[in-house]
This record gives C-alpha cells, sequence and structure tokens, in this order.
C-alpha cells in the first residue's frame, strides 16, 4: 500500500507499508519529565510550564520518524521547547526573558539546563548582603508573603517589596558573575 | 520607580503562587530581574516535577487531537519526507535533517534512492548553461538542478541544518540558507556557515538527462 500524497495537500502523508508506526506513548513516557522542568526553568511557574509543555509535544510528535535515536528525539524536542518559550516571551512581554541556549539542542542526554538549579542559586544568594538574601530566601524558599515577610524583617510591605525588587536586580547581576 | 517596583512584586507573586503572571508593557527595562525571580523558582520544592494529572490528560489530548495523524505521518520515510509542497517539506524534513545530522556527523555526501519512484522532467537541458543552476518544483520535491562543467546534477532544495529552504543565488553561484546564513556550493558542499554544528553537505538527488530534459527521480 504506497500511497503518494495527494496533490492539494501538501504536508498530508499517507502510510508507507513496511515502516514502523512510531511509538509515541513511549517517545511521550521517556521526555514528558524532562521537557517539562527544562521549561519550567525557563518560566518558573506552573501554569505556563504545562502550557509550553502540551504545545511542544502537540507540535513535535507528529513529525517525528519512528527510526529515530532516542538522541534525536531528545534533540528535536528541545529544539521545539526553544521556538515555543520564545514565542511564548514574545507572546506575552515582548521581550526574551529566558532562551534555551541553542548550543544544548545538539547535546544528547538531558541539556545542562535542566541540572539542579540549588547548587547555583546558593551562590548567588551566599553573595548578597544579609537583608536581601533574607528577603529572597523569605519569598522564595520559604514562599512568606509580602506581608509576612515584612513582619519577619520588621520592615514595611512597601519596604518589603523595594528591597525584593533590589535584591533581584542585585541577583541578576551576581547570576552572571556566577556562572553555571 | 515605585510602578516598577509594584508591578515587578505583582509578577513574583502570580510566580510563587505558580499561576501565569500578568502581562505587561515596558517588561524590557526589568527582564533580568523577572529572569532572577525564575532562576529562584527552580529552588522551590518539587519545581520542575510534572503533576501527574497533568501528565496524564496531556497524553489523553495527544491521543485526541492527533488521532490518526501520529502514526500516520511517523511512517514517513526518508523518500515521503522529500514529497509533499513546500513549507510542510521544510517543517517536516527538519526532523529528518536533524536525525541525519546527528546519525552521521560525516561530511560524506550521501545519495537518496528513492524506491518505486519515477522520473520527472524539471527542466530543459538548454536552460541550465554550463555554471548555473535552476530551481525546480514538481510538487513533490523541491531542489536545484546545477550544470557543473556539463555534468548535470540534482541536489535536495532543504538546508541539511534545521530543514529550510535554499535559495538560489545565481550571482554568487550558490545556494544560501535564509535561516542561519549558510550557503552551499552548487556541488553540494558547504561555503560557510555561522554555527557550531556539522553542516552535512546537501544530498545529491537520482538524475539524468532524456531528449534534452534534465529528470529527477521522485516518488
Amino acid at each position: 500500500m504506497d500511497m503518494r500524497p495527494q496533490p492539494g495537500e501538501p504536508g498530508v502523508f499517507h502510510v508507507i507499508d513496511g515502516d514502523r508506526p512510531l511509538d509515541w506513548e513511549r517517545v511521550y513516557r521517556d521526555h514528558v519529565a524532562s521537557i517539562y522542568r527544562l521549561l519550567y526553568l525557563k518560566v518558573g511557574n506552573q501554569h505556563d510550564a504545562e502550557d509550553l509543555t502540551s504545545q511542544v509535544f502537540l507540535e513535535a510528535l507528529p513529525r517525528l520518524r519512528s527510526s529515530a535515536s532516542g538522541g534525536e528525539v531528545h534533540t528535536y524536542l528541545v529544539m521545539t521547547a526553544r521556538t515555543t518559550l520564545a514565542g511564548h516571551w514574545r507572546r506575552r512581554l515582548g521581550v526574551q526573558v529566558t532562551t534555551i541556549d541553542e548550543n544544548l539542542v545538539s547535546a544528547e542526554g538531558p541539556a545542562p539546563a535542566a541540572a539542579d538549579p540549588l547548587p547555583r542559586i546558593r551562590r548567588i544568594l551566599a553573595k548578597l548582603p544579609p537583608n536581601y538574601r533574607r528577603v529572597l530566601e523569605l519569598r522564595f524558599l520559604e514562599r512568606c508573603s509580602v506581608g509576612e515577610t515584612a513582619t519577619r524583617m520588621g520592615i514595611s510591605a512597601g519596604n518589603a517589596r523595594v528591597v525584593q525588587y533590589r535584591a533581584l536586580q542585585r541577583a541578576a547581576v551576581l547570576g552572571q558573575e556566577v556562572g553555571a | 520607580m515605585n510602578r516598577r517596583i509594584r508591578r515587578v512584586s505583582r509578577w513574583v507573586d502570580d510566580l510563587l503562587h505558580d499561576r501565569s503572571p500578568r502581562r505587561f508593557g515596558g517588561a524590557e527595562e526589568d527582564a533580568e530581574v523577572l529572569a532572577a525571580a525564575i532562576e529562584l523558582q527552580g529552588a522551590s520544592p518539587g519545581a520542575g516535577l510534572p503533576d501527574p494529572q497533568f501528565v496524564e490528560s496531556l497524553r489523553q489530548r495527544i491521543a485526541r487531537e492527533t488521532q490518526g495523524e501520529v502514526p500516520m505521518s511517523a511512517r514517513v520515510s526518508r523518500r515521503t519526507l522529500l514529497a509533499g509542497g513546500g513549507l510542510a517539506v521544510a517543517t517536516a524534513a527538519a526532523g529528518v535533517v536533524i536525525g541525519d545530522r546527528l546519525a552521521s556527523p560525516s561530511t560524506a555526501q550521501k545519495e537518496l534512492l528513492p524506491v518505486g519512484a519515477t522520473w520527472t522532467a524539471v527542466a530543459r537541458l538548454s536552460d541550465v548553461p554550463v555554471g548555473t543552476a535552476r530551481t525546480f518544483d514538481t510538487g513533490s520535491v523541491r531542489g536545484f538542478v546545477v550544470n557543473r562543467g556539463g555534468a548535470i546534477a540534482a541536489l535536495s532544495g532543504v538546508c541539511t541544518h534545521l530543514g529550510c529552504l535554499l535559495q538560489l543565488n545565481a550571482t554568487a553561484r550558490r545556494l544560501d540558507c535564509p535561516c542561519h546564513s549558510a550557503a552551499f556550493g552548487f556541488d553540494g558542499s558547504v561555503l560557510f556557515k555561522h554555527m557550531p554544528d556539522a553542516l552535512p553537505p546537501l544530498p545529491q538527488l537520482e538524475s539524468r538527462v532524456r531528449e534534452g530534459q534534465i529528470e529527477v527521480l521522485t516518488v
């Protein structure tokens, strides 16, 4: 059963006898966690990470060959994640807040970006002045609200927002110095 | 300044509640601050672990939305990837080309040999003088026929990097990739590239000359 692409139906591919169908459930199962994690670390919230992960798989799965190796599949998914993330920021804020490094795309196995982010975060926090470190620890590690953070630091809520903003600015600069 | 502080604070609140942060204008001045907040979110408990409920519901959604489509196009072979038209070829071929790139980083030029294919006339020999090339599109295959010192050859029209469609640059006598500023010569070899990845030469398509017509083997 060798069917040719029908005229006027670009991109619609027909069954070629002898080729195995892609085991998309296996591909999905093997990669969903790593792609979700990669995207979560780039958007920082569950809602967007789920949305983007869905987009990546719905777009990439129909294009994968059944003969693609695990490394090839991973690379294609990461590349799709990269363009999906870029589109997300373009639509959302008009600026690429975070990106997936193009160099990661050709890397085999889990992308370095998906490595444990904690050691780097600890190094950044350790370099911050005490009140900056404190505000970020209370907010991001202890999950305190602005009100609770202010109370525990003995400052006003407005002041806590200012300290948080300055601390994030400083963390951004330190993040570049600390390196991966 | 207060406005910036307030809206970044709101944005961080959304992040900490795992909500999609709301949009705001002028974000570029605080892009690095937002990126720092995102990075710190990586320290939250269970960060980056997908909710099992989400994993299952997406699995069901894929099964539903790509019903028939996934198994069908997943059976795409190299041959059928060359089939189809225009953009679809470029995007679909991206997958196969990447595969090739990783599977065989060697710079040896490959030959595509379709099975059960037919010869299709794509240009008159007299229209392709020595040292020139012509774009062709049979509706199922897109590529270039080139005349190298009287020897006719046909090359794939899809860049071996990420599958973009190449453009004929007749003046410079090369095939340009509009995506990442790479170019191939009329022999399919890489003339230059601006990406760190290895870039294999363009695959050749089977071609022949019959009764003054250049023909290419297509499916």
